[in-house]
């Protein structure tokens, strides 16, 4: 068998274990997010469901897929079905771009080369950045096709706070970019070679504090989560969504956390990189889940402590305080990168 | 932060700002807030107008949970009344048999033996306690957090085991009786309760470390929401909110009633009528709550919990099937109930939310001829609008929840 | 009390009746003096009674002159004294709003008119509170049963509909 159709299988395989895997991982998340609220408030959280209530994020399915369809009667009913699939899709392509191991070098399974990535694409972090404005796209549509006052304000609000946070966040990784010279996630992850203080976390402090915060915005996540706020707009953008509509939006939100948390690991924190050379020998794979289940945990540390912003708050942060941050970390790390060579 | 008293035209003119948005506003969006919503305290409805993010008009709509309780009334002899009296606040329902008993005991001329009092102002205070933790829980939530409202929760778990200790009911307590109470303290209330008071107020202070001096909040609830003391007395808006402005009026002061005479204790007052000043105030109260407690406790005096006066009161349960003056006393109590003098009397207290106030007319018989419970939240719903309008959407959960509108209390 | 000498000395005869029971003090007024009688409460400033507590009505079938009645309590924060008003109305007169004096009245007068039927006159919004919006009667009156007039109803006209 050639190189090439090797090359073929592996990327099918590939292709199709990854979204596999993270939606068993999306399952597992929703369940934990659950159980740590509980632990966070002084209760147990679900135990019902298999041993530790594990299996609750299951028996929500099919709860989810039994439930009666309902599309109200004067809502725009092309849009109003496709708009989940336009947050949930482009989460998914994310990770197309990421890479879990090492790439390239020498061959390693049955003689033939396997990458660590399913797309070794060279603008990976534009491709991130241009995939989470699709996002924006899903969220004003679901609130303007379910007719109704409530969803539509939730709509223009969740979509006005993620383009705002947007700029932040990308202003924050062009620093990354610069210090890796590349747009692509394996070179950035391949410039962070060595034990975890080369990684761009200790130079690039104030821009992934930035990013942190950035995406907590991009993610509808207190203290920015206005736009599901139950209290003030009972779900906002998603109040007409039932049944397993619903659901694809929840599960839109946590495969979203994921590959966030995969971003975050992999721009500052190494990627499938050992913090130390001596723990090389644990295959990368193992690293990157460790760390994306990590950040998982930190996003819900944060949800279920901090309170929520009030809106015109939230994007005076947004605007005045993270976007001259980020432009500031971007001059700064360019004037060292050119200074120092 | 408190430091400065604003004056009242300082406090009018920082509420310019929100009358301004509201004559700037183009062209509404109306949008219906209830009566089924996470946020609304029961079933408030209401129908708000927005422009943008600033709401230019609001039309509370009340009497979801309209009950027909002063109709019932009317068929009910004075004891039968009581555990509807529970029902009207059902968050705090020893406060409100006790207005309602405070009233009657006025309209007969029945007075409470020195224990009876005592009892009465310990289960008071700890409803007050309890209203008050589970306001600061529900005020947190709408803010944005679940895990503080379980905290505090959590914490009125405490209370309400002692209320059960002493009533036999967390909630629904029909505790109070015409002349008294209707159980002594039971063996071991005193030390759980110390117990319970020694620990409260620690955990106040570490509600005031955490809410306080919290960015967020401070952003969300400080300057929002002012309601000055001449707003206040035209819209019949009366404890914390009061409090909060400025105003030193607390009935268990100006106009004393069961042991409050007897305790020491300040009143709450804070000077910027915002959210803020509302949450301060109601954490201080806590701490005066259990103060007042531990004093009752300390000076508990001896002899009977419910008035020996055979005309009015019931008899001690012990004695109904032993002692035939007992039982005749308990029939008549029971099937017949006491007589009220003809004439009209009017009594306030000072519950938990406001100033609850029980207004009788009695023709003579068994039944009130007519029966009216003034209660705060009824009037505290009819203040939204001047709150409220000219401030934005966020901010209306967070000044809704800090008048503190329930709606059993409202509707009755 | 000074709030009694100076209504006395105000108004004199048009105090139809007072009363002191229980320490509190009563008077009836015609219909006619309601709104001169409070605003003098109001803004005297011997009386300075600025919080009206509560304003309810009131249905007397024995008394057949004047059946209904209004009763308004009144709180002085700056004296701390109390004070009942109240007037009686045939079946049908109208009676001046004081939401003017007091804008607490607003939904007092509505629940006076759902649960009497005693009409404010100049009320900004007087509809029904309390009960559904198609109710019919009022509630409070004497003759009205406690278990009402419709019964139990099964809204078949609802089927399909919800």
């Amino acid at each position: 068998m050639s190189d090439p159709i090797a090359q073929l299988i592996f990327l099918i395989i590939k292709a199709i274990l990854m979204p596999v895997l993270i939606v068993m991982m999306v399952a597992f998340i929703i369940f934990f997010e659950r159980k740590f609220a509980g632990f966070f408030q002084g209760r147990v959280g679900p135990t019902y469901l298999g041993p530790w209530g594990s299996f609750q994020s299951f028996g929500d399915i099919f709860k989810l897929l039994s439930k009666e369809d309902l599309i109200p009667a004067k809502s725009d009913k092309a849009v109003f079905r496709l708009a989940p699939y336009i947050i949930f899709i482009p989460a998914f392509l994310v990770m197309a771009v990421m890479p879990f191991g090492p790439v390239g070098g020498q061959a390693n399974l049955f003689g033939y080369r396997f990458d660590y990535v399913i797309a070794n694409f060279d603008a990976g972090l534009v491709l991130f950045l241009a995939l989470g404005a699709i996002a924006v796209y899903g969220v004003v549509l679901a609130g303007w096709s379910s007719n109704s006052n409530f969803s539509l304000l939730g709509g223009l609000r969740a979509g006005a706070q993620m383009i705002s946070y947007e700029l932040a966040m990308g202003f924050s990784v062009v620093g990354v970019m610069l210090m890796a010279n590349s747009m692509s996630f394996v070179d950035i992850v391949n410039g962070q070679a060595g034990d975890f203080w080369h990684w761009y976390f200790i130079p690039q402090v104030v821009g992934g504090l930035i990013f942190f915060v950035a995406t907590l915005a991009e993610l509808n996540r207190t203290p920015f989560d206005l736009a599901e706020a139950e209290q003030e707009l009972v779900a906002g953008y998603l109040t007409e969504y039932s049944g397993m509509r619903w659901g694809i939006f929840m599960f839109a939100e946590y495969v979203n956390l994921v590959v966030i948390s995969g971003i975050v690991s992999t721009l500052y924190f190494g990627g499938w990189r050992a913090p130390l050379e001596v723990l090389d020998f644990i295959p990368g794979p193992i690293w990157l889940f460790i760390k994306i289940c990590a950040f998982v945990f930190l996003y819900m540390w944060v949800r279920w402590t901090i309170f929520r912003y009030r809106y015109n708050q939230l994007m005076s942060i947004g605007w005045k305080v993270l976007l001259p941050l980020s432009i500031l970390n971007l001059a700064v790390t360019a004037i060292v990168v050119s200074v120092a060579g | 932060m408190s430091a400065e008293r604003p004056t009242l035209e300082e406090l009018k003119e920082r509420k310019v700002l929100s009358r301004q948005r509201v004559e700037r506003s183009g062209e509404v969006m109306t949008v219906s807030m209830g009566p089924q919503h996470p946020s609304m305290h029961g079933v408030y409805r209401a129908v708000l107008d927005l422009d943008g993010e600033v709401i230019v008009a609001v039309r509370p709509e009340i009497g979801n949970l309209h009950r027909g309780v002063e109709k019932l009334c009317e068929e009910r002899t004075y004891h039968q009344i009581i555990p509807i009296t529970d029902r009207l606040d059902y968050l705090s329902s020893f406060v409100m048999n006790h207005g309602y008993c405070e009233a009657v005991e006025k309209l007969m001329g029945v007075e409470v033996p020195a224990r009876g009092r005592y009892i009465r102002t310990i289960a008071s205070e700890l409803c007050r306690i309890a209203n008050h933790i589970m306001w600061l829980g529900i005020h947190i939530m709408d803010l944005g957090t679940q895990t503080f409202f379980c905290i505090c929760f959590r914490d009125r778990e405490y209370v309400l085991d002692l209320l059960e200790m002493l009533t036999g009911a967390r909630l629904t307590h029909s505790f109070g009786r015409i002349g008294g109470v209707a159980k002594d303290l039971p063996d071991g209330f005193d030390h759980r309760c110390r117990k319970v008071i020694d620990f409260l107020p620690q955990r106040i202070a570490e509600y005031e470390r955490i809410i306080k001096h919290n960015r967020i909040y401070y952003k969300r609830a400080k300057g929002v929401g002012i309601f000055t003391s001449e707003d206040c007395y035209a819209w019949r808006v009366t404890g914390p909110p009061l409090r909060s402005a400025g105003v030193a009026r607390d009935l268990r002061k100006d106009e004393p009633y069961s042991a409050y005479d007897e305790v020491d204790f300040e009143v709450a007052v804070e000077y910027q009528g915002d959210v803020y000043d509302r949450f301060l105030v109601r954490m201080k109260e806590i701490r005066e709550s259990c103060k007042i407690i531990r004093q009752c406790l300390d000076n508990l005096p001896d002899g009977p919990f419910l008035a020996r006066d055979v005309t009015h009161s019931l008899p001690l349960k012990k004695n109904v099937l032993r002692d035939s003056a007992a039982m005749i006393q308990d029939f008549y109590q029971v099937f017949q109930g006491p007589l009220a003098p003809k004439g009209e009397v009017y009594r306030a207290i000072e519950a938990p939310k406001g100033e609850m106030g029980v207004y009788i007319r009695s023709e003579g018989g068994a039944k009130p001829a007519r029966i009216r419970f003034t209660t705060p939240s009824f009037y505290h719903g009819q203040a939204l609008p001047p709150l409220v309008e000219g401030e934005m959407v966020s901010d209306m959960v967070a000044i809704f929840a800090s008048i503190d509108v329930v709606l059993g209390d409202c509707d009755r | 009390m000074n709030a009694a000498i100076q209504l006395e000395e105000r108004f004199g005869a048009r105090l139809l009746e007072s009363v002191e029971f229980r320490s509190e003090l009563t008077y009836v007024v015609a219909s006619s003096d309601w709104v001169e009688v409070l605003r003098f409460c109001k803004e005297a400033p011997g009386l300075a009674f600025d919080q009206l507590d509560c304003l309810l009505g009131d249905h007397l079938p024995e008394r057949t002159a004047a059946p209904f009645e209004v009763v308004a309590h009144l709180v002085s924060h700056v004296y701390g004294h109390r004070l009942r008003v109240k007037t009686s109305l045939t079946e049908g007169q109208s009676l001046p709003t004081v939401t003017g004096l007091w804008p607490s009245a607003g939904f007092d007068e509505r629940e006076a008119w759902e649960m009497f039927g005693i009409v404010f006159d100049g009320h900004p919004d007087l509809r029904r509170l309390l009960t559904v919006e198609d109710f019919e009667g009022y509630p409070l009156r004497k003759d009205f049963p406690l278990q009402g007039t419709v019964g139990g109803r099964i809204r078949t006209d609802l089927r399909g509909k919800i």
